[in-house]
């Protein structure tokens, strides 16, 4: 089970958190608490800038605050909705400005996309692995990261991306085939 | 190629830095304005309303200059074969 998995009790708690949000912005305050700190790690993985960072997660939260309305459960958490709008917010930041993308991993998580591609477990597979990762489009990064990096499950990478859950399954394993055949190439 | 800088099991933020930035009531100030309707006073609430009714004015004065324009515009109808034969012609 992923760390971002939470039972229906929670579910149900956090949805009249919301509702509560609102009726009243001032409620908002739990969610603010609960989620800043997620939300915060969430973007300086893909920034690596403590002021960007902070920008970024304000502008996340007031956009979040004028939405809360329009916000509807739709069977995954609601930090699922704030990811998706701090997704948008870091692919925006970095279509305004020319600085490199960044992509926190774990060797955790890059030995088990090694084992997913069926390549030998070792450094240099590794290496290979970031090599393979860097030929992939942007889009294809961020799933990637999305499911391997930070293993949420497919329901949360596809509510994130705005995709359907069996979208995401679909376009992991497509990925997952693409840098089988990029890491083949480079070894034939 | 994508131009992607990888952070190898690099550890986060500690906590104290993270909330550091974390400010609800500055949320809330941001909120506030950006919510806030842009024109406060209903307009005919408005302070000066004898500029409001000038305006209005010089629009219905525009408006009738316009109206008679017009109508002297229109071509006059042409005069009737009754008209042009009267009696002593």
């Amino acid at each position: 089970m992923s760390v971002h998995h939470k039972n229906d009790m929670d579910l149900k708690q956090e949805m009249q958190l919301v509702e509560a949000a609102k009726i009243d912005p001032a409620r908002f305050n739990v969610l603010y608490d609960r989620y800043y700190k997620s939300i915060f790690v969430f973007i300086y993985r893909r920034t690596a800038d403590e002021d960007v960072t902070a920008d970024i997660t304000s502008q996340v939260f007031l956009k979040a605050l004028i939405n809360i309305k329009k916000y509807e459960f739709k069977g995954v958490p609601f930090s699922a909705w704030l990811f998706r709008i701090a997704f948008n917010e870091v692919n925006m930041y970095f279509r305004k400005n020319s600085t490199n993308r960044v992509v926190s991993l774990e060797k955790n998580g890059l030995h088990q996309i090694v084992q997913e591609v069926e390549e030998g477990e070792n450094v240099d597979a590794q290496q290979r692995m970031m090599t393979a990762l860097k030929q992939l489009d942007v889009d294809d990064v961020q799933l990637i990261e999305l499911r391997f990096f930070e293993k949420r499950s497919f329901a949360e990478v596809g509510t994130i991306v705005g995709i359907t859950e069996t979208n995401a399954k679909v376009k992991v394993y497509r990925i997952l085939d693409k840098l089988k055949k990029i890491l083949g190439k480079k070894n034939n | 190629m994508t131009d992607i800088n990888f952070n190898i099991d690099q550890p986060d933020l500690p906590e104290e830095r993270i909330n550091k930035h974390k400010d609800f009531s500055k949320l809330m100030y941001n909120y506030q304005l950006a919510t806030k309707p842009l024109n406060k006073t209903p307009l005919h609430k408005y302070k000066h309303r004898r500029i409001y009714l000038i305006i209005l004015l010089v629009l219905l004065v525009m408006f009738i200059i316009i109206e008679v324009m017009d109508k002297d515009e229109k071509p006059q109808e042409p005069a009737t074969q009754e008209q042009i034969d009267t009696p002593g012609n």
